[in-house]
């Protein structure tokens, strides 16, 4: 036995799934050539195998050297150089398929071998079957293909977690990129969220691109959410903020029913009748319409103190009696009401308002909001916005067709330059819309059971922290606890892991962990992998950029793979402003100071708008010109 | 105006808007940017130019205010 070249030693300790092998004296050299090639004995985090008759099993070297040696032994054992310890991982039949687990343990005197290219072929070599998606190769042998199996990485969550500039954009643009190649999977659908803005370039061909404030020249979309999709809480969170007092609380809810109750009698909508409508129910209502009502119940003056309504409201009038202003819903503009007055020589006698509703303050707020441009996509909602009666022009179909079901399968949403308070908000809403739908058309050929949605998840620590209780996160734990059974998949992309929500990272079943510096992330990943396979993640620190290890169920059996990009053009852009320009483009110190306009800077700033005014749209001059 | 091709390790494409004096130049890897005020003789220089780059680098770099597109 002695003459085999790929063996390396003996078992000589086993303590559950963790063994100590004792390298044989011939293979202290360091290197083995089979079938003439070579390969370096005992790196930590290559494999083992050892043949238990008819099954091998499989094992990654976590320890090499004097730290290997069983504690007992270590006395003894002055030069205790020839010890290694192997986590074990899974076992293999002869004929070639492998699994996960163990059935029986390995025992001492067992023979260890290393494991070679043609062994490591036949562990991770399945590329006949096409549920496999390729996103590079195996880092210690570039012949073999690091293959994800892409049911389980979709429906069952993946997280790419790494320190920044290691590749975790790149990572998803080429899984993306591959998913989405043509003709490959016909009817694939993914959402990104693209915090960044750094998707768009990389995916132009494959994605439509939605954006607030859309540029209409680079076929982007605008992208609306509208208010009255969101349930009640959702809806309360964003618009009159907190309520307290059940009573006012109670009060709001009716006027939202009613609201909506109002415009479903003018114009029916199928699934939903007259009956059986409530405040959550997603139908289109007014909620400018609903403001200006309130207003004028709660903060106007009336014409008389008992059984106060709409048609007692005391407008201020002109000498002739003319109404001077009864104010506009859409424009969030209140109406003119004549001061109090109840003195007795005062005709007619104007009262306050005697509404039992305390919802002044809310009220503002609302008003507030409805009048905040940077809100426009929820309450503006351009096509989707309700007149005052209640009827937008599209319903949510529409809306669902263009994020969901386009021709291309990438569907990016580009959420860069939001303000983060609205960001959590609108993440969360748009979440909650696109499950709701997908979760109750489940039976539907359009459903997200037959049809499952991948959503793309950039930057999460920034909305799905621990004691995060906003909207997105709230969205996006109903979406890793339940979504796998109703095809929602997530894929959450983070540089600081220890920064996201345990429940929601340990929901994620793939971890495909990049270079990643930090102790506190590293633990906390190794913690919400469930394999017993620290060795392997004590390798984080040190892996190259660009090289993952992959975990979990979307492989048969972990591996540190080499990502391979997309083409240089299909790179994501990852926009790090430079200070040193190496490459001559437009910006760095290193330039000349060029003339200065802070005049735009400010108009820029109140505009909150990034675009310069003084951008020439050529196209447009071109069929000027024409 | 149109694209005109350039030659150039840098730069892919550039065009000009004679009424508002906007050179628009779009680099490799697909980043746009627009300089204002560039008088009409330095972007016939920029295409005329043996090293485009360089001319770039030169001529308008610093020069210029821009914006990214």
């Amino acid at each position: 036995m002695a003459t085999d070249p790929s063996r390396l030693g003996t078992v000589e300790d086993v303590k559950g799934a963790t063994v100590s092998v004792v390298l044989d004296e011939a293979t202290l050299s360091g290197l083995a050539f089979i079938n003439g090639q070579g390969y370096r004995i005992g790196q930590v985090g290559s494999f083992v195998r050892i043949p238990i008759g008819y099954v091998d099993l499989f094992g990654i070297v976590s320890q090499v050297g004097a730290s290997a040696v069983p504690e007992r032994l270590a006395e003894h054992e002055a030069h205790g150089h020839r010890w290694m310890t192997v986590q074990l991982v899974g076992e293999g039949t002869r004929r070639g398929d492998f699994k996960r687990g163990l059935s029986q343990y390995p025992t001492i005197g067992d023979i260890v071998h290393l494991v070679t290219e043609e062994d490591l072929k036949r562990i991770y070599g399945r590329p006949d079957s096409p549920k496999y998606v390729k996103i590079g190769s195996l880092a210690s042998s570039e012949s073999i293909p690091a293959l994800v199996d892409i049911n389980n990485l979709v429906t069952r969550h993946s997280a790419v977690v790494g320190s920044t500039g290691t590749g975790k954009s790149t990572t998803v643009a080429g899984l993306l990129n591959t998913i989405s190649r043509a003709g490959r999977f016909k009817s694939a659908r993914i959402i990104v969220l693209d915090i960044h803005g750094e998707y768009a370039a990389a995916m132009q061909e494959h994605a439509t691109i939605f954006r607030i404030g859309a540029d209409e020249a680079r076929k982007e979309l605008p992208l609306y959410i509208p208010y009255w999709a969101l349930n009640f809480e959702e809806l309360l969170s964003v618009t009159f903020g907190d309520v307290p007092n059940d009573a006012d609380r109670g009060g709001i809810i009716e006027g939202v029913t009613e609201t909506k109750l109002d415009a479903l009698r003018k114009k029916p909508r199928k699934g939903v009748t007259e009956s059986t409508i409530n405040v959550d129910t997603p139908v289109p209502f007014s909620i400018h319409h609903l403001w200006y009502e309130l207003h004028l119940l709660v903060k106007s003056t009336h014409l008389r103190t008992g059984n106060q309504a709409l048609d007692t409201v005391a407008y201020e009038t002109d000498k002739d009696g003319n109404i001077i202003d009864r104010g506009d819903a859409m424009k969030v503009r209140p109406p003119k009401c004549k001061p109090q007055n109840t003195s007795k020589e005062a005709e007619p006698k104007v009262y306050l308002s005697q509404s039992t509703l305390n919802i002044r303050r809310p009220l503002e707020a609302l008003a507030f909001k409805l009048r905040d441009s940077r809100y426009d996509f929820l309450f503006k909602p351009g096509d989707w916005l309700p007149d005052t009666e209640g009827i937008p022009k599209k319903d949510l179909d529409e809306l669902l067709i263009q994020w969901l079901e386009c021709k291309r399968p990438v569907t990016i949403l580009d959420l860069s330059g939001i303000p983060r308070d609205i960001l959590n908000i609108l993440i969360g809403a748009l979440l909650r819309i696109i499950y709701d739908s997908l979760f109750w058309a489940r039976n539907l050929s359009e459903g997200g059971r037959e049809r499952p949605l991948l959503i793309v998840l950039e930057e999460a620590h920034a909305y799905l922290g621990k004691d995060d209780a906003g909207p997105a996160a709230q969205a996006v734990r109903r979406i890793v606890k339940e979504g796998r059974k109703y095809g929602i998949g997530a894929m959450i992309i983070s540089q600081r892991p220890v920064e996201i929500d345990t429940t929601i990272l340990s929901q994620c079943s793939t971890f495909f962990a990049m270079r990643l510096a930090n102790e506190q992330d590293r633990s906390h990943v190794t913690s919400a992998v469930s394999d017993n396979l620290e060795g392997l993640f004590s390798m984080l620190p040190i892996l190259r950029t660009g090289e993952a290890i992959i975990v979990g169920e979307a492989v048969h059996i972990p591996m540190r793979a080499m990502i391979e990009p997309p083409p240089k053009n299909l790179r994501p852009d990852s926009q790090d402003p430079v200070v040193y320009d190496d490459f001559d483009r437009p910006g760095g110190w290193n330039r000349e100071r060029e003339p200065s306009d802070y005049a735009e800077v400010v108009e820029l700033w109140r505009k909150q708008n990034p675009a310069s005014s003084r951008i020439v749209d050529f196209k447009k001059k071109k069929k000027e010109g024409k | 105006m149109n694209w005109v091709q350039v030659a150039s390790s840098n730069l892919s494409r550039v065009r000009y808007d004679e009424k508002t004096n906007t050179l628009e130049i779009e680099f490799h890897g697909g980043r746009v940017y627009q300089y204002f005020d560039v008088p009409l003789h330095v972007y016939e220089g920029l295409i005329t130019a043996d090293s485009h780059g360089k001319f770039f680098g030169d001529q308008i770099k610093g020069h210029y205010r821009f914006t990214r597109v």
